[in-house]
């Protein structure tokens, strides 16, 4: 079966995203809800429309496009009722300034993989490859497999960069066909996971465990959010937990929260959910770095 | 941090304060005109009326060398002189007079590349620009030009820049001869040629011209002895005392017998360097693969324990900033096409030896430390590399790049020796390349002149007078029909007849502009003789002949062609939107292109027209298109010969070259709107760069479309510029991976690449005109983006972390 999958864009020149020059798929969907997200046009499948204010040259003419009077202009540019807006595909077509993206495309893993492929020099001179990201690649098990198959098969490493929180069926499925696994712990307490993020994180941790067991390399994410999950027992305790899972874990990355994600928020339409943050207490973090490296793997700050 | 890699042993050897010192005096140095040269020059050639010119300008030049204000640069090792005081340019009036006096009061006055000059100094020039009106090679070449070219400049097409006003420059003389045998050597091998009887006159007059030359240059060299000592004598500080004694020494018998030592050997390059460059006024007169030929004197000295590592660094240091003493004026109309007082004196290092093994050594590294400590515009600082240069070296190139200050330029061998040995270059000779100027490319001491920027070519404009049957819509003026009849209206039925139409004005125009070489190379060839250039360049000294008449073993030369990437996207753009797709007609997208896309249907055709692929994507239609753009161009060369064809060059032939300076950006400005989206008198793209804005996909992305070009046979010059921010070269891993790029772009076999890393001021103003940076490529969190791509907020994070030294 000629597997299809739904991606926003293929990140290309990718140096953070596992070992040497990779190319990261971002995929749609996504099953937890972080408040922190910074990918919020990939948290479900369907397609997304961007828009721009700063393209926008105030025209009018999507207003007239579109259906039930769902745009209309200010001196900031379109009011879009998202609801009623049913006709943003021609809105977009009709836009003279691309003022409007599409985020979202269907694509075959076969026509993926030609894409990647392109880069393969890249990647071997590197030791480099493809990531699958998103959204939460996971959910999109088959596709996922059928394109990382195909990519081995002409010695392409590939990693899969997830959140964890899938059937461990599913996710042992697609690891065994991955290089590597980046794998996110965003909190540690299945209270505050819920609270965050939507789930509970008994999967998450219990798969952890498990990958580690298939001695599959690992690259762990710790994410820090001020007023979220930057405490000192958070901290350690994601911490001492990664140590709990061995020498998989090739590497730590401790990731500062950032708000480049904001401005997307915006331009879908879409409401952004912190709305104060605290300073990083960088000493802290330096603390947890150093009790992350004692036992000798590496540890980065992004 | 003082270097990037380099720990001194002997800290006394290397005094970091005074090259700190030398680099400010560089920094601030201002440039101002110099009439002593000219005022020298007039009064030699009054003196030889009737003789051979070539006689004449070998006497003038040792006349020259035996009056001229010389001086030794305060806290230099270095030293010699190309005009009275530091950064002073010289005038050549037997090239051209009538521009210097009717610019002699804007000077000043000009916006940029402004030059001081004296009351005394204009009156001088004015005195003795009597004697050259009407006798330079500008006139000469003026009286020979035909309407035809002169129509076609008119257009805005051809640009006859430097070759039509000055003197040829392009030279690497054959350095590790000058240092292995002396110039009295070659002095004497002139006289033993003299003594044949079977000698014509050009022969003769050549051979004694090289005599006068060269005794005129050794008597210069032991004029700084002789002042080195007088100044020892009021030196009160010892070690320079010290020095100046040394200096005193050395040019007692420099160049009179091999070389010595390494310090030797530096300041004869310079000196051959700066001799030249009073000699003639071209530019690009450049060092070569310096750590190749300098490497035994460097080994034997430590191996002997008279220098030490830091000493030598000391040294190329001290050599790399007195190169930005040296100037050149040029007509302000030309300075647009060259901003920045360059010089373009490349000095070049690693690649293959003639033997086809590896030859980077520790000079290699040696010479990146020092353009780390100086970081001017000069010397021009290229690498070579390769598949099996040590990583070692290219990381450190790398940490070099990072700083931000845009070298080495990284020229990949395996490609390059191809294209050269494609013309026909045994390969012994093609794998001893270097790079001359900015990305041209020419054999050290093989090679005669310019291999690249005979007539400049602006592409654009053909591509815009193709839109108009040959008629050009700003200058009214139409020289070809392309479907036989006069006037600007064209119908275009299918793609094929596009691309005839395109194949038949760059035939035109290619045929003016080789006509247009011709013109200038005949008179350079009279004007432009230059024996002391000559006499290190094979065979010049075998066969008699100076290089313009052919003396050169290897005569390549090639124009430069600007815009074949705007071409290629607009070729593209026309095939598939009216031809392929049929989405809209010929006259829509012209009347959105006379209306510069504005307009509610311009900006809607503007649209569509911006959704076509464009080079640098890694998209197969569009680049296959640039390539045939490329082909278009190279399947003319055969039928083109340079002036000395069959007149002694072993080769001699026509090659390609995208190698532009900042021409890029004046052609834009003769060029309205274009069917790639390119608005109206925008910059055109640079070399084969993507044009500005339009490579969306990442460097690899750019590296994959670059490749696809048929590298191997532009054997003048590709030039690809590319940027990226610091932050994705920050720290060990990114560094790693951005060696690994180069490394794999060696592999995909583009013929050059050069980087700009961007600070804050960049990103500041690429956030103010996120046009012109679409391919800036910045680390956000995990992964890279495009710059322009983010939100305000998110652009003035990364704007934020990149300050903080990330
Ligand atoms: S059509 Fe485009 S440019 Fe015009 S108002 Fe709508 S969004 Fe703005
Ligand atoms: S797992 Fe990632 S994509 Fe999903 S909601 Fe959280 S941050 Fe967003």
């Amino acid at each position: 079966m000629e597997e299809k999958g739904i991606i926003s864009t293929i990140q290309r020149y990718s140096i953070k995203d596992g070992p040497g020059i990779r190319s990261t798929v971002f995929m749609s969907g996504c099953n937890l809800r972080c408040k922190w997200c910074s990918n919020p046009e990939l948290l479900d499948m369907s397609p997304k429309y961007m828009y721009f204010e700063n393209r926008c040259v105030r025209c009018g003419s999507c207003v007239d496009t579109a259906v039930n009077n769902s745009i209309s202009l200010s001196s900031n540019g379109c009011i879009i009722d998202r609801e009623m807006c049913t006709n943003l595909d021609e809105c977009m077509e009709i836009c003279p300034k691309e003022a409007f993206e599409k985020i979202g495309m269907e694509i075959t893993a076969d026509d993926l993989v030609k894409k990647l492929l392109r880069d393969k020099v890249f990647y071997s001179q590197s030791g480099g490859g493809t990531t699958f990201s998103g959204g939460e690649p996971a959910l999109q098990a088959r596709f996922v497999i059928e394109a990382a198959q195909k990519l081995r098969q002409y010695g392409i490493n590939t990693a899969l960069d997830t959140a964890g929180a899938v059937k461990w069926d599913i996710l042992s499925d697609i690891i065994n066909h991955m290089d590597v696994v980046l794998y996110d712990i965003k909190t540690y307490k299945t209270k505050n996971h819920i609270a965050f993020t939507g789930i509970d994180n008994g999967i998450i941790l219990e798969n952890a465990q498990r990958i580690a067991k298939l001695k599959k390399d690992m690259i762990v994410r710790l994410i820090i959010v001020p007023g979220f999950n930057d405490s000192w027992e958070d901290l350690i305790s994601r911490v001492n937990f990664v140590k709990t899972l061995g020498s998989s874990v090739k590497r730590i990355d401790f990731i500062q929260y950032h708000t480049l994600g904001v401005g997307k928020y915006k331009r879908l339409g879409m409401k952004y959910q912190i709305t104060k943050i605290k300073k990083l207490d960088t000493k802290l973090i330096e603390k947890v770095m150093k009790i992350a490296a004692d036992t000798g793997i590496k540890v980065t700050l992004q | 941090m003082e270097f990037l890699e380099f720990i001194p042993q002997q800290e006394k050897d290397i005094d970091l304060e005074r090259i700190h010192r030398l680099r400010k005096t560089m920094q601030n140095r201002r440039a101002s005109i110099c009439s002593e040269r000219a005022r020298l020059i007039t009064e030699s050639f009054r003196r030889t009326e009737g003789e051979d010119y070539i006689l004449r300008k070998a006497e003038a030049f040792a006349y020259i060398l035996e009056h001229m204000t010389i001086y030794i640069q305060k806290d230099s090792l270095i030293f010699g002189n190309q005009a009275s005081c530091n950064f002073a340019a010289p005038i050549f009036p037997e090239y051209s007079i009538d521009w210097v006096i009717n610019e002699l009061d804007e000077f000043d006055q000009r916006s940029g590349d402004i030059f001081q000059i004296s009351a005394q100094v204009k009156q001088e020039l004015r005195e003795i620009a009597v004697y050259w009106h009407g006798n330079t090679h500008e006139d000469e070449v003026m009286k020979n030009t035909t309407t035809y070219i002169l129509q076609a400049e008119k257009q805005g097409i051809l640009h006859r820049g430097g070759i039509s006003m000055s003197g040829d420059g392009h030279i690497v003389p054959d350095y590790a001869l000058i240092l292995q045998k002396g110039l009295r050597w070659f002095l004497n091998e002139a006289k033993m040629k003299l003594s044949d009887k079977s000698l014509t006159k050009e022969n003769k007059s050549f051979y004694k011209a090289v005599i006068i030359s060269l005794e005129g240059a050794l008597h210069f060299i032991k004029r700084y002895s002789a002042l080195a000592y007088k100044l020892a004598e009021i030196e009160t500080d010892i070690t320079r005392k010290q020095e100046l004694l040394v200096i005193g020494k050395m040019c007692e018998a420099l160049m009179e017998q091999p070389v010595q030592n390494f310090y030797e050997g530096c300041e004869t390059c310079y000196l051959v360097h700066i001799l030249q460059m009073i000699e003639s006024n071209g530019h690009s007169f450049c060092y070569g693969r310096f750590d190749q030929y300098m490497y035994n004197l460097y080994e034997r000295d430590i191996q002997k324990g008279t220098i030490t590592k830091e000493k030598a660094l000391e040294i190329i240091t001290h050599l790399f900033l007195m190169n930005s003493s040296n100037n050149k004026v040029r007509p302000y109309g030309h300075t647009k096409f060259s901003q920045g007082y360059p010089l373009y004196s490349n000095l070049m290092i690693s690649g293959y030896k003639p033997d086809c093994s590896d030859g980077t050594n520790e000079l290699s590294y040696l010479c990146i430390e020092a353009m780390n400590l100086t970081k001017m515009a000069e010397p021009n600082f290229s690498m070579r590399y390769n598949k099996n240069t040590p990583r070692s070296l290219v990381r450190l190139a790398a940490k070099l790049i990072r700083t931000g200050c845009g070298m080495p330029s990284m020229f990949n061998d395996e490609v390059i020796i191809k294209s050269l040995e494609n013309l026909g270059i045994p390969s012994k000779d093609a794998r001893d390349y270097c790079a001359i100027g900015c990305v041209e490319i020419g054999i050290p001491g093989k090679y005669g002149h310019r291999s690249t920027g005979m007539t400049y070519v602006n592409w654009g404009k053909l591509l815009e007078i193709m839109l108009y049957n040959g008629v050009d819509p700003d200058s009214g003026i139409q020289m070809l029909q392309i479907n036989g009849k006069q006037g600007s209206s064209i119908n275009y039925n299918n793609y094929d007849e596009v691309w005839k139409a395109w194949e038949k004005v760059l035939r035109f125009y290619s045929d003016i502009a080789v006509d247009c070489d011709r013109i200038c190379d005949n008179s350079l060839a009279f004007y432009d003789s230059d024996p002391f250039a000559s006499c290190f360049v094979d065979n010049c000294m075998k066969l008699g002949k100076t290089l313009k008449n052919g003396g050169a073993k290897y005569d390549v030369i090639s124009q430069s062609n600007i815009g074949p990437i705007i071409v290629g996207n607009a070729l593209a753009v026309i095939k598939k939107l009216i031809f392929d797709d049929k989405k809209i007609t010929w006259n829509q997208l012209l009347s959105a292109i006379k209306e510069n896309w504005t307009g509610k249907e311009a900006m809607h055709i503007h649209k569509l027209v911006k959704q076509v692929p464009k080079f640098g994507n890694d998209e197969d239609y569009v680049d296959n298109i640039v390539k045939d753009v490329f082909n278009s161009y190279l399947k003319l060369l055969p039928d083109y010969k340079t002036n000395r064809y069959g007149k002694g060059p072993e080769i001699s032939c026509y090659t390609m070259s995208t190698s532009n300076i900042t021409s890029y950006v004046p052609n834009g400005f003769a060029v309205g709107a274009t069917p790639d989206g390119r608005t109206a008198r925008s910059p055109l793209n640079e070399g084969c760069s993507p044009t500005q804005g339009t490579d969306k996909n990442g460097p690899t992305a750019v590296i994959n479309s670059v490749a696809k070009l048929p590298n191997e046979k532009i054997a003048a010059g590709q030039l690809l510029n590319m940027r990226f921010s610091p932050g994705t070269l920050a720290g060990n891993e990114n560094l790693d991976k951005f060696i690994d790029f180069l490394e794999a772009s060696v592999l995909k076999g583009i013929f050059h690449n050069q980087f700009n890393v961007v600070g804050t001021k960049t990103l500041l103003d690429a956030k103010k005109y996120p046009e012109n940076y679409t391919d800036l490529i910045v680390r956000v969190a995990g992964y890279c983006a495009q710059f322009v791509s983010l939100m305000p907020e998110t652009q003035d994070a990364i704007i934020a972390r990149t300050e903080n030294n990330w």
